[in-house]
Parts: structure tokens; C-alpha cells; sequence
């Protein structure tokens, strides 16, 4: 077996490319997809049954299907449905944040209920407002409950943009993949590959293991 | 340019036993991934909490390698790049329960590890102050306590499986979502099709969802302390 | 002992429904301004309902609940007003867990009543010490025992400075030691004059501290009347009942009535 590794020294630059790409498609979906699952919480909560069904259903949907198919989904539909053209990357970007955000609106809610009810009579009984008691009392020790599960979901999200590769999106997986076909050496590039995405990968993890372990002392 | 209203269900109609082959090979590769990764998650979680330091070190750096790299690297990387370093060949299949499955695996390891974790420390001691020995201690009195509580995070596991098969498309395993690209390149009706697929997806992973919720509250209180 | 003088809360014919159970049946009180009114009785019979309706924080279905003159419950009635006047205790404490001790009684004066922080700090100042506590004011409600930080609590209703003290069953929560750190505390703003309802089952402090006492039972207040009167020589069979159930068993009267219904005042 011998092992050509000129390939990637030879294309680094490309390499990089892609990877640049990866990280800004998972920092601007996360930036999107934050807002985005608070307005989905916020829609889960209202009194109106329809508003409510509707956004439940939404994000029912966006969490039990699989991710590559809610991009070709959007990919295909939604020119179709909404006479919106984007590029590819904005695709790629509107599928990837319809899906955190389905999964982000998830760990809203349940770090909002987790706070006792008798927390806000407590504010209210002090003459709070329904807003001081939410700027005050209940954000507060809501924050550091969600902030474990959406590291989580930031390290699934960063992995989900290699699914973007399937519309030719230019992040490191479509970059890596497109390189084996043309150069043939398809060991050295795909372990490459690999081990670019571990190189980002692994320290996010670890990071997201020592929020986990900081917040449960923390409580 | 506005909207196509028109809906044509024939590549449904026409196709629809062509899809089911892909469900079936679905269902099949998601069986054997989830019992390919409980076998190996189980031992890696139960010899990541009780085995030599060595051992255990290299353990976590599988599972958090695991935790770094996406599936469909690391599914690209069995069927495309394995086969190159041993004289075997490889179905896009089998590729994909070994890539599916090893990946799960340490998602596996990490639930039983946790499950483990959390039994109070009094009860191996209660074990032992009776005399049994640490094997027995875990086989008897804590694996089946961790069990139990792992079965709402394993129960997510199994959905997440089911829909990660989805990712095998990209090595041409015949599943679902590739056969529905079959279908859209032939009768270019993406709508359609793709919808319906994802509707597919949704009957099939949802039960699963409530099913394991079931379970589990009926078998909590025999995992509580 | 505060006749002629208006009440401060003025409770009449409240009566509040929960899906199936008639939680407040027609109740009817009236607190005057110092006066210590202990509301006892069963569990489920209404009383902390009742607390709640007075701030606001259970909305009645029927009845008017008055505070100082004004109807609490009217729409026109800015509640945020009226809590701001009243001070509440919990039975599980309900302190901010993400703040300091010291911050728990200043938001308050700081944050609703809008304070200098100075000021806000001054009081805070005066109030721990007050229950004693200053020197733990830097420390987090966690790190407090129950008794600590309900006393913590009563400091931070304090702070507003109100007008009337609800307290919804202050001690429930509370290992027996620290129970009685708690009602010395209640003691003493009693005596300095603190018009005060008190939900409690903590019958010796009610014996010796309240100036009236209501009883609860299944929604109604069945009985109203000083501690003398409740304790030794009850007008109503089920109150005796209530009590000799607990321990005290009272001078059978003469003649017995053996229901009550609404007793006014």
C-alpha cells in the first residue's frame, strides 16, 4: 500500500475552504435558529389552540425526520411553494435553521417550565410586573438550565452541515468528496477529511462536556 | 410564476412498491445498526466505568472521536476507504450497519455509562457488604437499575438510528430516501415524492417516540432510588 | 379592639371554584388595621386559597375582596399597586436561588419601588439584622438552613414596607428546630403592631399571638372569635373536632351548634 499524501498538501487551501465554509454555515444557522426557538417556545405557549397545534406540529415534524431529507425537501419545494429563489448556501442555511430551531424551541420550553411556578408569585407578590418577573426572577435561572442542551445541539448542528453537501454546498464534506473523485486517492483524502472534522470536532465536545459538568455544580 | 397547484400522485401510485422495498431495507439497516451499536455501547460503557485505566482511556477516545465526526464521514470513510487497507470487499449494506452501527455505539456507551453513574454509590456497597463480588454487584443489582433509566435516552437513540439511515443514501444503500431520489430523477416530481417520503419518516419514527415513553413509565419506579 | 376604625381587608362573600371542588364557599372576614387574624383548619379547606385572593395572585369568581377601600379584583385596579403594599411569605420560602441574600431584599425596594440603590441597600441592611442575619447577606439562598432563609423571606416582604403581612403557612416546611427561630420573628413584628394573616398549623403560636381566629372548613370559615373563645369554649362541633384531632381538646360547651355556615364578623 503506498500512500500518497501529496494530494492534500497539495490542496490545503481548498481543504480550508471547505472547513471555513462549515463553521460559518453552523455559526449563521445557530445565530438564526436561537431567535427561531424562542419564537417557536413563545408560539408553543399562547392561549390559541391553532397558533399552538400549528407550531407544535412544526416542530414535531422538524424532529423526526431526517435532516438530509429536509434539505433536499427544501432544496425542491421551496422555490415551488414560496417563489423564493436562494442559492444554494441559502438553502442549505433555511433547512439547517428550520431544523435547530425545531430542536432549540424544545429545550426553551422545557428549561422554562423547570422553573417553580411559585418563583414568579414570589416576584409578582413583591408588585414585579409579568416583564420584571421575566427580566428578574425567571431568564435568569432559566439560562444556565438551557445552556448544556444547546451546546449539545450546537455540536449535532455542526455535524449536520457536512448534509449540505448533497446540494453541492461548498463545506469541507462536498470539498473532501469532490477531491476523491478527481484525484483518486481516495484513502488519504477521506481520512483527511475525517480528521479535519475531529480536529474541530473533538475540542467542541470536550467543551460541551465541561459546560455539562460546570452547570451541575453550579446548581 | 406563482404556485403549481397541480398535485400529481402517479410517481407515488406507479412506484409505491419500489418505495416499500426501500422501507423495508430501511427498517432492516436501522435493526441492525441498533443491535450492532447496543452489543458494542453496552460493553464500552460498562468497561469505560469499571476496567483499567488504560483501557478506559482509549475507550473514551473512541466514543468522543465518535462525537466529533459526522456520520456521513465516517459512512464514506467505511464503504470508500476500509475496503482499501483489508482484502475484503464491502456491500454498500454492511457498510452501512458497521458505520451506523459503530457510531451509535458510543452514543450507546455514553447512556450506560450515565445510567451507571447515577446509581447511588450505596447500593454497590450494599451489594458488597452482602458479599457478592463486583461482578455480581453489577449484573444483579446495578445493571438492571441503569437499564431501566436509560430507556428514555436509549428510546431517543433508536429514532435518531432510524433517521440517520437516511445518510446510507449517500453510499447508495438502497433505503428510502435513496429510492425516492430514484423515483424524483425519473419523474421529476420532487414535491411529491419528497413529501411524502418525510411523512413516511414521521409514521415511522413517531410511534417509536410514544412507544418507548410508554415503556419507560411503566418500568420507572423499578429504576427509582 | 379596633372598633369604629374601617378594616384594612375587607373579605365579602368570595367564593372561588377549581374544575371539581368549590375551593372558597361565600367567605366573608374582615381584618382591621394591627390585628394578627390566624386562618386554621384541614388541609384543602381553603385557607391559602384565600390568602392568595387577597394580593390578587387567585382570581375569585364571585365576591369582593377590599384592600385599604379598593376593590382588588376590579379591572381598573392596578394590582401591581396594591402587592407592592402587601408583603407575602411561602411556605417553601421561594427566595431567588440566583441571587445573594442581600439582593433577594433589595430587588424590591430597587427594582419595584424604584429606590436609589443606596437606600435599597440601607434597608436591606437594617431588615437582615432585624431577623437576624446580617452577616450572611453575601451568601447564597442554597447555603441557607429552611429557618434562615424563610427569615430571609419575611426580611425581604419587609422591604417594601407593607401595609399588611400574608404569610401562607410560613412554618409547614420547617425541621422543628428552626420553627421556633421563625415565630419569634412573626412574634415580634406582631407586637410592633404588624396587621398580619397568618395561614398556619402552628396552634400554640396562633393561641398566644392572634388577636382573632378563623376556621377553615371545607371552604367556609365555620368559625370566627378570639383564641379564648376558638380554644377553650368553641361555639362550633367541627371545630372542636378539628382541634382535639390535633391535641387540643376544649371545654365542651353547653350547647353545641353542630354546623355553621358563614360566619360574619
Amino acid at each position: 500500500m503506498r500512500f500518497d499524501w501529496s494530494v492534500i498538501t497539495d490542496n490545503w487551501p481548498l481543504l480550508l475552504y471547505g472547513a471555513g465554509n462549515t463553521i460559518l454555515l453552523a455559526v449563521c444557522t445557530m445565530a438564526l435558529a436561537l431567535p427561531g426557538g424562542l419564537l417557536l417556545a413563545a408560539l408553543r405557549m399562547t392561549p390559541w389552540a391553532p397558533v399552538r397545534g400549528f407550531a407544535t406540529a412544526f416542530v414535531e415534524f422538524f424532529r423526526t425526520t431526517p435532516v438530509i431529507l429536509q434539505v433536499y425537501w427544501v432544496f425542491y419545494v421551496l422555490p415551488v411553494m414560496t417563489d423564493i429563489r436562494l442559492s444554494a448556501f441559502g438553502t442549505g442555511l433555511a433547512a439547517l435553521t428550520l431544523n435547530v430551531s425545531a430542536f432549540n424551541s424544545e429545550t426553551f420550553r422545557a428549561g422554562l417550565n423547570s422553573i417553580r411556578p411559585g418563583q414568579r408569585n414570589a416576584g409578582l407578590s413583591l408588585g414585579m410586573s409579568g416583564w420584571q418577573v421575566l427580566r428578574l426572577v425567571v431568564l435568569p435561572q432559566a439560562v444556565p438550565r438551557v445552556l448544556p442542551a444547546l451546546a449539545s445541539t450546537w455540536v449535532s448542528l455542526f455535524k449536520d452541515t457536512s448534509l449540505v453537501s448533497v446540494i453541492a454546498i461548498e463545506e469541507l464534506s462536498y470539498v473532501g468528496l469532490q477531491l476523491r473523485a478527481q484525484s483518486f486517492r481516495v484513502l488519504e483524502v477521506l481520512t483527511a477529511m475525517a480528521v479535519l472534522y475531529w480536529i474541530m470536532g473533538y475540542p467542541q465536545a470536550k467543551l460541551v462536556d465541561w459546560i455539562h459538568r460546570r452547570i451541575k455544580v453550579a446548581e | 410564476m406563482g404556485w403549481d397547484m397541480s398535485v400529481d400522485l402517479s410517481p407515488l401510485l406507479n412506484n409505491w412498491r419500489f418505495l416499500l422495498g426501500g422501507v423495508e431495507t430501511t427498517l432492516l439497516l436501522s435493526l441492525l445498526s441498533i443491535a450492532l451499536g447496543t452489543v458494542v455501547g453496552v460493553g464500552v460503557g460498562i468497561a469505560r466505568c469499571y476496567a483499567a485505566r488504560p483501557v478506559a482511556a482509549i475507550l473514551a477516545f473512541y466514543v468522543d472521536s465518535m462525537r466529533a465526526i459526522p456520520l456521513l464521514v465516517i459512512l464514506v470513510w467505511t464503504f470508500f476507504a476500509l475496503p482499501l487497507l483489508t482484502p475484503y470487499s464491502m456491500t454498500p449494506f454492511a457498510a452501512g450497519v458497521l458505520g451506523i452501527g459503530l457510531h451509535l455505539a458510543a452514543f450507546v456507551s455514553e447512556v450506560v455509562r450515565a445510567g451507571l453513574l447515577s446509581i447511588r454509590p450505596g447500593q454497590m456497597q450494599a451489594a458488597l457488604a452482602m458479599g457478592m463480588s463486583r461482578a455480581q454487584a453489577i449484573r444483579l443489582i446495578l445493571l438492571p437499575q441503569a437499564l431501566i433509566r436509560m430507556i428514555p435516552a436509549f428510546g431517543s437513540l433508536v429514532v435518531i438510528t432510524i433517521k440517520d439511515s437516511a445518510i446510507a443514501s449517500v453510499i447508495a444503500v438502497p433505503e428510502l430516501m435513496r429510492q425516492s431520489q430514484i423515483i424524483v430523477g425519473k419523474t421529476y416530481r420532487p414535491l411529491e415524492v419528497f413529501s411524502f417520503v418525510l411523512i413516511v419518516y414521521f409514521l415511522l419514527c413517531w410511534p417509536v417516540a410514544r412507544g418507548i415513553d410508554r415503556i419507560y413509565r411503566r418500568l420507572a419506579p423499578l429504576g427509582a432510588t | 379592639m379596633t372598633a369604629g376604625i374601617a378594616p384594612i381587608v375587607e373579605i365579602t362573600r368570595v367564593s372561588k371554584r377549581f374544575a371539581t371542588v368549590q375551593a372558597l364557599d361565600g367567605v366573608s372576614l374582615s381584618v382591621s388595621r394591627g390585628e394578627v387574624v390566624c386562618l386554621i383548619g384541614p388541609s384543602g379547606s381553603g385557607k391559602s386559597t384565600l390568602l392568595r385572593t387577597i394580593n390578587g395572585l387567585e382570581p375569585i369568581d364571585n365576591g369582593t375582596v377590599t384592600f385599604d377601600g379598593i376593590d382588588v379584583h376590579a379591572r381598573r385596579t392596578d394590582i401591581r399597586k396594591i402587592r407592592q403594599r402587601m408583603g407575602m411569605v411561602f411556605q417553601n420560602f421561594e427566595l431567588f436561588p440566583h441571587m445573594t441574600v442581600r439582593r433577594n431584599v433589595m430587588v424590591g425596594p430597587e427594582k419595584v419601588l424604584r429606590l436609589p440603590a443606596a437606600e435599597a441597600r440601607d434597608r436591606s441592611e437594617l431588615l437582615l439584622a432585624k431577623v437576624g442575619l446580617r452577616e450572611k447577606a453575601d451568601v447564597h439562598p442554597a447555603q441557607l438552613s429552611g429557618g434562615q432563609q424563610q427569615r430571609v423571606a419575611i426580611a425581604r416582604a419587609l422591604a417594601m414596607q407593607p401595609a399588611v403581612m400574608l404569610f401562607d403557612e410560613p412554618t409547614s416546611a420547617l425541621d422543628p428546630e428552626t420553627i421556633g427561630e421563625v415565630l419569634n420573628v412573626m412574634k415580634r413584628l406582631a407586637d410592633e403592631g404588624m396587621t398580619m394573616i397568618v395561614v398556619t398549623h402552628e396552634m400554640s403560636f396562633a393561641r398566644r399571638v392572634a388577636d382573632r381566629i378563623a376556621v377553615f372548613d371545607h371552604g367556609r370559615i365555620i368559625e370566627v372569635g378570639p383564641p379564648s373563645q376558638i380554644f377553650e369554649h368553641p361555639t362550633v362541633h367541627r371545630t372542636q373536632e378539628f382541634l382535639s384531632h390535633l391535641g387540643w381538646d376544649a371545654a365542651p360547651k353547653r350547647n353545641l351548634e353542630s354546623d355553621s355556615t358563614g360566619v360574619p364578623e
